[in-house]
């Protein structure tokens, strides 16, 4: 056998071979456009379908509320069933858009950024039902930041979310601690925060109790960043206005404030190995002064503490002045391929105007049910922690000083870069300046790139 | 039956066992040979064909594939444009993602050179006990950690690094209370703790497989030097070493390739943190493809994690393979 | 082997405080398993009121039948189609030696080298087109790809060892090649087989990454793959989620220790060889 003819033979086979992949991995490119879907729109409707139907819903771990919403309804109209899929918030964020593009998406979908959905065509189109059932009466504002322009602008144009309840932001004190540290009462402005603070220190009790190991400190950095920011300022940010910028003054001297509270130890020192259980768990023991949290823990914390605890907006700088507050909807989209269309918005709206429902609402979540503002609000104790949480949004309505939370700027930023340097910025390892920066350029190659 | 071939008269080769010299063929062994082998071959290849599919219908298409998208910039449901070297570039400058090669090349102090070394010495100390209940016992529970999903064993040791966990509880124990903290939330010890948990998962297979090592070393070699009047310290280094050069080879290997594909056990620990102390390329791929969806990086990354562990990977195959015949 | 009495007890002593190193993971996650399933245990104690309910309750309320099923369910496509294929493929390298056998044996083995992160993407978007996504087939053809390296130089190992006179003799006598490997060579294999169904089943069950990426419902994931399921579900309590991560490991550490003879003589056998 000639030998020889082999070899070369075979380097001619392996050079043909790699041609041909090389001529197909450059001709073909993965991916394609955004799928028209005006084509396929269906008939709005905002009649309930007689006939037998599941609804398929994806939603994150621990927050039980779509399971009572859904039990609800499935009583009030037995032929609608419900199948709930429940992920942690990691894995949902990260499968959403794919759960979104595959040929069986959910009907519904948790989805607290809407990111790059709707430039690829995957969430529906809300407009043509706001217009139907009339929900021009809620308030724009709550709205608004459900709303994405065509270039990706959040704010305005056409809506493609809603929220299963309207969340609020601020902070809990242990008023038992208070008492015995010769604390009066809730700060009125930040520098009487930080006097307590100090106090608290003196006095051996943990000023704040925060975790950071899935980034919930932001809620405290955050808090801190909005009364030095110009509030429009920040928003046109995390709506991804183009020319916005994190890197202002008024964020900068935010997370230089968190710095010095960092380096004054009113941190846990374990800050980076508490999650978000374990810090709500630790407060709710009594382990320390104050908390930064939202509505949603209010019934928690009122049952691990009972009268113990009260709960208040985040003070201004100024006595007196308006108060700022992160809040934002509870967000849920409806999915461009959804089969049932008609019948999940009916659902959606029905969360809005049921009274059982919105009952429900406030009281698993002690979040504002949002809605038409002139509908009868839901029954809530008197004083209780969830009173005064429906209290605060009002409150913040009223002062226009929602803005939303920045971790949803974009759908990478906080694991990619809010969570590792906040846990740099709480641990004094770095300053507030190459906080905001470092999260800038971040936010410049997620968005610009 | 068989025909008789065209060519010449019977003849048997030296080397024909006779059964097969009488076995009712006197033909050429020679062309029954090529005969058998030709088929043999043909047989051959139909059987080799079911795992090639799998092989390179799941694992090198999709290669293929990955380095097709590391060429592009694509959200993986929109248009892809053309990018040429970019993300290649962008893995390499990036210092996020330096990083997290770097943090990957140290995890094989834990992955590979803590369990391989207690492995040797785990292994030899075994052996030097009579085979009986305690010795398998052992080999059985120091397995232990192989069987566990490593998103459990993340899990378990992050509970037992907390604060009040119970890492910190037997520090105490033992008088060394000043020391413990949060083990996974300290930039220095993050880590090293999650490298610990690695050579707790490692260790056993390292034992093991030397333990079946050292079973095939000749044990007259021991009496010898032993009679010689050496103590363990030259018995182990003359001749258990050289020895276990092959099994040493593999494991060193399989770990290796465990520390720079870590993902399963930081995934359910520390997700990365505290910053970025603890990540490693597996997590950044994911995080880069799915939850920041820029799959051309991704893939790019991944493509260098897979070129990373050949160049230190096949270095030791060739070292290993010198040796034996 | 010849040695004096110190280094008997060093020895012993040494061990035993690497026994109890490796164990003392797992006793914790029991001893946080059984602790009130509404607080926040601290450190290994033996609780003074066990809670064995708690595996109850973690059972039921985090679907562990279900979560089972689905497992068994992928094991059961992965395990004995890899298992056949690659006895198949052993038989011909190692056993019948096929021309160019080695080079399709270093075509195999490379494969080892390629960490599962560097596909997870290609594979998400190719199990999208084949219509797999999100149910087990998504994570089954991968495996059986992904398993082939590993099992298929394992089976070719021990074919080799095999001395040829033993097949041959059977030719001899007349039988055909399939006659020859069902009757000698399958027998023979059964160590090496079922070492290697024990760690695939293993590799298998404790799947993380795959079955995260590519199956989107928790419940249709294997066991490993549902525990950040879990983590998220049970984070408020400690005790549950160790009690339901005790529950998940144990099909597998029966498994093994049932097993674990057959499994380390087959490992004794020589898999690891050049």
């Amino acid at each position: 056998m000639p030998s020889s003819r082999r070899p070369a033979g075979r380097r001619a086979i392996a050079l043909g071979a790699l041609a041909v992949v090389g001529v197909v991995l450059s001709a073909c490119a993965p991916g394609a456009a955004a799928p028209d879907t005006s084509a396929d729109a269906v008939d709005v409707s905002t009649e309930l379908t007689s006939d037998e139907v599941t609804l398929t819903i994806a939603d994150e771990t621990g927050f039980p509320v779509t399971d009572k919403l859904t039990e609800e309804f499935t009583k009030q109209h037995p032929n609608v069933t419900f199948n709930i899929t429940r992920d942690t918030f990691q894995n949902l964020t990260a499968n959403a858009p794919k759960l979104l593009a595959s040929s069986t998406p959910p009907d519904l979908i948790r989805l607290p950024t809407l990111g790059e959905t709707v430039k690829d065509g995957l969430v529906l189109d809300l407009d043509p039902y706001f217009d139907a059932y009339g929900w021009d009466a809620w308030p724009a504002s709550q709205l608004a930041p459900l709303r994405m322009s065509e270039d990706g602008v959040r704010g305005s144009g056409a809506l493609y979310q809603l929220g299963l309840g309207y969340s609020i932001t601020g902070i809990y004190m242990n008023t038992a601690l208070a008492d015995q540290l010769g604390i009066d009462g809730p700060p009125a402005t930040m520098a009487e925060l930080e006097e307590d603070l100090a106090t608290a220190k003196a006095g051996g009790v943990q000023p704040i109790m925060a975790g950071d190991k899935d980034g919930v400190v932001n809620f405290v950095t955050q808090a801190a960043m909005n009364q030095y920011a110009d509030k429009d300022e920040f928003m046109a940010w995390m709506f991804n206005e183009p020319g916005a910028t994190y890197n202002t003054e008024g964020n900068t001297e935010g997370a230089e404030l968190i710095r010095r509270w960092a380096d004054e130890g009113y941190f846990p020192s374990d800050i980076n190995a508490l999650d978000y259980f374990t810090f709500v768990s630790q407060f709710s023991d009594g382990g320390a002064l104050f908390t930064f949290n939202g509505n949603w823990e209010a019934a928690n914390y009122q049952a691990a503490l009972g009268d113990d605890v009260t709960f208040f907006l985040v003070p201004p700088i100024e006595e007196g002045g308006d108060h700022v507050a992160m809040g934002a909807a509870n967000s849920f989209s409806v999915a461009a391929k959804s089969q049932h269309k008609n019948e999940i918005v009916y659902f959606l709206n029905w969360i809005h105007t049921d009274p059982v429902a919105r009952q429900i609402i406030v009281d698993v979540t002690g979040a504002s049910p949002g809605g038409d503002p002139s509908l009868a609000l839901p029954e809530v104790e008197s004083g209780s922690l969830i009173e005064k949480a429906l209290e605060m949004s009002a409150q913040i309505g009223e002062e226009n000083g929602q803005v939303d939370f920045m971790a949803n700027t974009t759908a990478g930023i906080y694991a990619g870069s809010i969570i590792p340097e906040s846990q740099l910025l709480v641990t004094s390892q770095i300053t507030g300046a190459e906080f905001t920066e470092r999260v800038q350029k971040f936010y410049e190659s997620e968005v610009g790139g | 039956m068989t025909s008789r071939p065209a060519i010449g008269p019977d003849v048997l080769t030296p080397g024909d066992t006779p059964a097969s010299a009488v076995a009712g063929s006197r033909t050429p062994r020679r062309a029954t040979a090529i005969a058998v082998a030709r088929r043999a071959t043909l047989v051959g290849w139909a059987l080799l064909v079911p795992a090639l599919l799998a092989y390179v219908g799941f694992v090198i298409w999709p290669l293929i594939q990955g380095v097709q998208y590391s060429f592009y910039d694509w959200n993986g449901v929109g248009v892809a444009t053309w990018v040429g070297f970019d993300n290649y570039l962008r893995v390499f400058t990036d210092p996020d993602l330096l990083g997290a090669i770097r943090n990957a090349f140290l995890l094989i102090a834990f992955f590979t050179v803590i369990p391989v070394s207690v492995g040797l010495v785990l292994a030899t100390l075994i052996r030097s006990m009579k085979a009986g209940a305690f010795a398998s016992i052992s080999q059985t529970i120091l397995f232990l950690p192989q069987i566990i999903p490593l998103a459990a064993a993340g899990i378990a040791w992050s509970w037992m690094y907390a604060q009040t966990g119970a890492v910190n509880q037997i520090l105490s124990g033992v008088g060394l209370g000043w020391i413990t903290r949060s083990w996974l939330a300290d930039y220095t010890t993050a880590l090293p703790a999650v490298g610990l948990i690695g050579s707790w998962v490692l260790t056993g297979l390292c034992t093991v497989l030397l333990l079946t090592g050292i079973g095939k070393i000749d044990v007259s070699l021991y009496e010898a030097i032993r009679l010689d009047g050496a103590g363990w310290w030259r018995e182990f280094f003359t001749i258990t070493l050289p020895g276990l050069r092959q099994e040493i080879a593999v494991l060193v290997t399989l770990t290796v390739i465990a520390a720079l594909s870590s993902f399963d056990i930081i995934y359910t620990s520390t997700q990365g943190g505290p910053g970025r102390a603890t990540l490693v390329p597996g997590l950044s791929i994911f995080r880069i493809g799915f939850t920041q969806s820029d799959v051309g990086l991704a893939s790019a990354f991944g493509i260098v994690l897979m070129v990373l562990i050949l160049i230190v990977v096949l270095p030791i195959q060739r070292l290993s393979r010198t040796e034996s015949r | 082997m010849i040695a004096n009495r110190t280094e008997v007890i060093l020895g012993r002593t040494l061990l035993i405080l690497a026994l109890i190193l490796t164990v003392i993971p797992l006793v914790s996650m029991l001893s946080a398993a059984l602790a009130p399933a509404d607080r926040n245990p601290t450190g290994i104690e033996w609780p003074s009121d066990p809670q064995w309910v708690n595996f109850v309750t973690a059972f039921e309320t985090g679907n562990v039948l279900r979560l089972m099923g689905s497992s068994t369910l992928i094991v059961l496509g992965v395990v004995p189609i890899s298992l056949l294929i690659a006895t198949l493929a052993g038989y011909a390298l190692g056993g019948l030696r096929v021309k160019g056998g080695r080079g399709i044996l270093i075509f195999f083995v490379l494969g080892l080298t390629i960490p599962f992160e560097s596909l997870i993407i290609p594979l998400y978007y190719q199990s999208q087109a084949m219509g797999t996504l999100n149910t087990q087939w998504a994570v089954i053809f991968p495996l059986i790809g992904l398993f082939m390296p590993f099992s298929v130089f394992w089976m070719r190992a021990h074919f080799i060892n095999v001395p040829p006179e033993l097949g041959e003799a059977a030719r001899v006598d007349g039988a055909s090649t399939w006659q020859e490997f069902r009757r000698i060579q399958l027998p023979l294999a059964m160590p090496a087989l079922s070492a290697l169904a024990i760690l695939l089943f293993i590799w298998t069950w404790n799947q993380f990454i795959l079955p995260v990426v590519l199956i989107a419902d928790p419940l249709n994931r294997t066991v490993a793959g549902a525990l950040t399921f879990f983590q998220g579900q049970y984070s408020l309590s400690i005790p549950l989620l160790n009690a339901g991560a005790l529950i998940i490991i144990t099909p597998a550490i029966v498994l093994f220790l049932i097993f674990q003879r057959q499994f380390i003589k087959a490992l004794l056998q020589g898999a690891v060889k050049g």
